[in-house]
């Protein structure tokens, strides 16, 4: 079936990572942390000083702990980082091995459902799956009522799923198949890009195939999920990105565990561009020394538009394939508000920008202004594709009425579908965190 | 200092763009901010306003015989205009830098245009002690009470005249008001003219248009005001749904009084005459106080329209309907959006067992 989207945004930004490969030397740390894992609360199966394989548990969900993240390297656990309260920030491993990141694994075909979700549960694959509502692992007991598996993302300087799934068509396709059977046979949706080069996911079948076409947010899930198959309370749908579903074709087709994994490196104030293999975990900081030397850039895991900054780990996050650079903001101007803004981005046309349509604008991370109560009340409108209103559901999110939230569709919504509305709300509301922080409540209430 | 925190911050973020930067997982924002968009609607007014001086000058000079160039009549008006909008600012800008020193927040730049309206609807020659307790009212319970910018459901400004209108009637009602600088003289507005009878008396309607009428300080020239909803239009600071359906509900209600006889004005003159453009511009269309979801903006419009002119045409006592179709508008604007958000939530709950009745 056919999508066109109509409301959204297209942040044109410089700095797009064309089809070429950067060197990635694999580094010695790798950082595996928790807080990649959303609302995961982690108990530890390791200590410092273990030695440990591709594949061995290093922490479990203590809500579930059949739910258990892997390591992706031969090496040892060099430390815990623990943070306040003694949370757990990031087990730190040392590679040891110079070998493939890839470990052979013997097991028996699966035969049905459950089968193939022991297998997945116990190499560390689960973690590739996630749910909504609530983007957080599924539980290994839920039936989802369908698969989707996004095949292009909008975001500004995304990737080219053409190039991140090059080589892969067996193990995609295997891995689909698999990924059926453990859904309890849930009917599967392939969300692509209309118009563009989608060979390789036309190749699947069994599954229904969407085409959506328009701006951002054309490509996030939540937009797919949406128009194809809407989320009422009380039912789940899973999501698997490609480069995942490639990993568990591999795995069950080939008998290889691996992390590996395509990223690009993007962004305005990066002067290498491109992509790189790396591995899930792997220390960054040799990778981007040049943009983390400096306070002047921001590098982020993830789009401008719901990534999250590198801190003092600095990996790609478990479920990103970006890294995004751009340039610290926060320069003064004297009567900056006033002034005619010949070169700033705005949705509006208070800046006098729109005289000289240039193809990409001067951003950084200046919040252009204070925090303010919401005030103009149709600018959600125009970003926001889904068929929801989206300041009132803001609103029933901030004053916690929870009726009010599910009536207006809070289980179809999460923070990266009101990122948008984040990028252009004038009283600079923060829109992800509000949605995040009441989608947390209502999981702990369900 | 801490005591001045508020009074050194508003300077501050006036004077140069704060250093802010984001802190979440939106990296990059629109560079449109409430300062940005404040000034957008005062740069809207200004054409207005300048007009508003050439005719509070032309109205003087006429009413004194005559003579006198535009650079008179524009210099005459604009020290009209001076004390007011200086007494203005002072009275409710204190008021706000004090409310937002007592609750620890940053003072919010709502009251910039605010500050800018009120003597555009006042009568040029009110006494400035009025204007100034006006404000002072408006903002406390019309803004602060609530919680400030944003918080509000009545518009501020207009409240400031409904202020003047019930407490001080005698210096913006009746006949002698409207012409500064001659007192005891009647020229009544086109809008009193009708409603005393002396229909022949009303101004043609391009004096209408262009405002050479007696009047409040802003309100008078339709072309300005235009502009200035061209400008407010463009930028989308104003919704347009709102504009539209005004001048929509103001334009039936004026044809429908013109054919049943109730009023003898031409449709086009009802809408050009009295605060109805002004109002439909620049107060129908704040977006705090007037609905907000879309559907409920049209209803809400129409109903401003309507009210308008009935209020105008069916009460002799209240010429100046705009002003309360507005404020009771206010008050109804949330009841509105209730009712669109409802209507929306059940077509919801409609759509998502419909997919269940079909899947299942």
């Amino acid at each position: 079936m056919n999508y066109v989207i109509t409301k959204g945004l297209d942040l044109k930004l410089s700095g797009e990572a064309p089809d070429s490969r950067l060197a990635f030397n694999m580094p010695g740390t790798f950082y595996i942390r928790p807080s990649d894992f959303r609302w995961l609360t982690p108990r530890l199966l390791v200590q410092a000083g273990d030695v440990v394989r591709v594949g061995t548990p290093l922490f479990c969900d203590k809500k579930d702990e059949r739910v258990v993240i892997v390591s992706p390297v031969e090496g040892m656990v060099r430390e815990i980082v623990r943070g306040e309260k003694r949370v757990i920030e990031a087990v730190v491993i040392d590679r040891t091995s110079d070998d493939d990141t890839v470990a052979i694994v013997e097991f028996a075909e699966p035969a049905d459902s459950q089968a193939v979700r022991k297998l997945l549960l116990q190499y560390g694959l689960w973690p590739c799956l996630r749910q909504r509502p609530f983007s957080v692992i599924p539980s290994p007991d839920a039936m989802p009522k369908a698969v989707f598996v996004p095949c292009f993302d909008s975001n500004p300087l995304a990737t080219d799923f053409n190039v991140l799934m090059r080589d892969k068509e067996e193990d995609f396709l295997y891995g689909l198949q698999m990924l059926q059977r453990a859904s309890g046979d849930a009917p599967m949706h392939l969300c692509m890009h209309e118009g563009a080069d989608n060979q390789f996911f036309e190749q699947a079948e069994n599954v229904q195939k969407h085409y959506f076409s328009g701006p951002h947010p054309a490509g996030n899930v939540g937009t797919h999920i949406h128009y194809v198959d809407p989320l009422d309370k009380g039912e789940t749908v899973w999501y698997v990105d490609p480069q995942e579903v490639a990993r568990i074709g591999e795995f069950f087709r080939e008998h290889r565990l691996g992390f590996a994994k395509i990223a690009a490196l993007t962004g305005p104030a990066t002067s290498q561009t491109g992509y790189f293999t790396t591995v899930y975990g792997a220390d960054l900081s040799g990778f981007l020394n040049e943009a983390l030397a400096t306070d002047q850039k921001r590098v982020i895991s993830g789009s401008v538009l719901s990534g999250n900054k590198l801190d003092k780990f600095p990996v790609l996050g478990f479920y990103d394939r970006q890294i995004t650079v751009v340039d610290e903001g926060g320069e003064r101007e004297f009567i900056g508000w006033l002034l005619p803004g010949f070169r700033k981005w705005s949705l509006s046309r208070t800046f006098l920008a729109w005289i000289t349509p240039k193809r990409t604008y001067k951003v950084n991370t200046s919040l252009h202004g204070g925090r303010r109560a919401i005030v103009l009340t149709d600018v959600y409108d125009k970003v926001f594709p889904l068929d929801l209103m989206p300041l009132q559901l803001l609103k029933a999110c901030e004053i916690k009425d929870i009726e009010q939230m599910e009536a207006l569709g809070i289980y179809e919504v999460d923070d990266e579908d009101f990122a948008l509305c984040e990028l252009v709300c004038p009283s600079k509301t923060e829109c992800q965190r509000i949605v995040r922080e009441s989608l947390r409540e209502l999981m702990i209430g369900l | 200092m801490p005591k001045f925190n508020a009074l050194f911050d508003a300077i501050d973020t006036f004077l140069r763009t704060p250093a802010t930067i984001t802190d979440g997982r939106c990296h990059v924002r629109d560079a449109v901010d409430m300062k940005r968009i404040m000034i957008t609607v005062m740069i809207a007014l200004t054409p207005a306003l300048v007009a508003g001086w050439c005719n509070v000058g032309y109205q003087h000079f006429d009413a004194l015989g005559g003579g006198g160039s535009l650079w008179d009549y524009l210099w005459y008006g604009f020290l009209k205009w001076l004390p007011l909008v200086i007494v203005t600012y002072v009275s409710g800008l204190a008021v706000e830098v004090l409310f937002a020193q007592i609750r620890k927040h940053e003072v919010a730049e709502g009251f910039f245009v605010t500050g800018f309206l009120i003597p555009m609807i006042m009568p040029p020659d009110v006494p400035l002690w009025i204007v100034a307790v006006a404000t002072v009212f408006a903002v406390i319970f019309g803004k602060e009470v609530f919680g400030g910018t944003g918080y509000n459901f009545l518009n501020p400004a207009l409240l400031a005249r409904a202020f003047v209108f019930f407490a001080y009637p005698s210096v913006i009602s009746g006949d002698k008001v409207w012409v500064s600088g001659v007192d005891a003289m009647t020229c009544a507005t086109p809008l009193a003219l009708v409603m005393n009878g002396s229909t022949e008396a009303i101004p043609s309607t391009g004096a209408l248009f262009f405002g050479l009428i007696p009047g409040c300080i802003g309100e008078t020239c339709k072309l300005a005001i235009l502009l200035g909803a061209a400008i407010l239009l463009f930028t989308q600071v104003a919704d347009w749904r709102i504009m539209l359906s005004v001048f929509v509900g103001g334009y039936v209600t004026a044809v429908i009084c013109k054919l049943t006889g109730l009023c003898p004005v031409a449709s086009y003159d009802q809408l050009l005459m009295g605060g109805f453009v002004f109002g439909a511009v620049f107060m129908a269309t704040d977006p705090v106080t007037a609905a907000h979801t879309r559907d409920g903006k049209y209803i809400y419009g129409l109903l401003i329209g309507i009210l308008a002119i009935l209020i105008r045409t069916l009460n002799k006592g209240y010429p100046e309907g705009m002003m309360l179709a507005i404020l009771l508008m206010n008050i109804f604007a949330p009841l509105i959006d209730y009712c669109v958000v409802q209507r929306h939530i059940k077509q919801r709950q409609k759509l998502l067992s419909n997919r269940k009745r079909v899947t299942a």
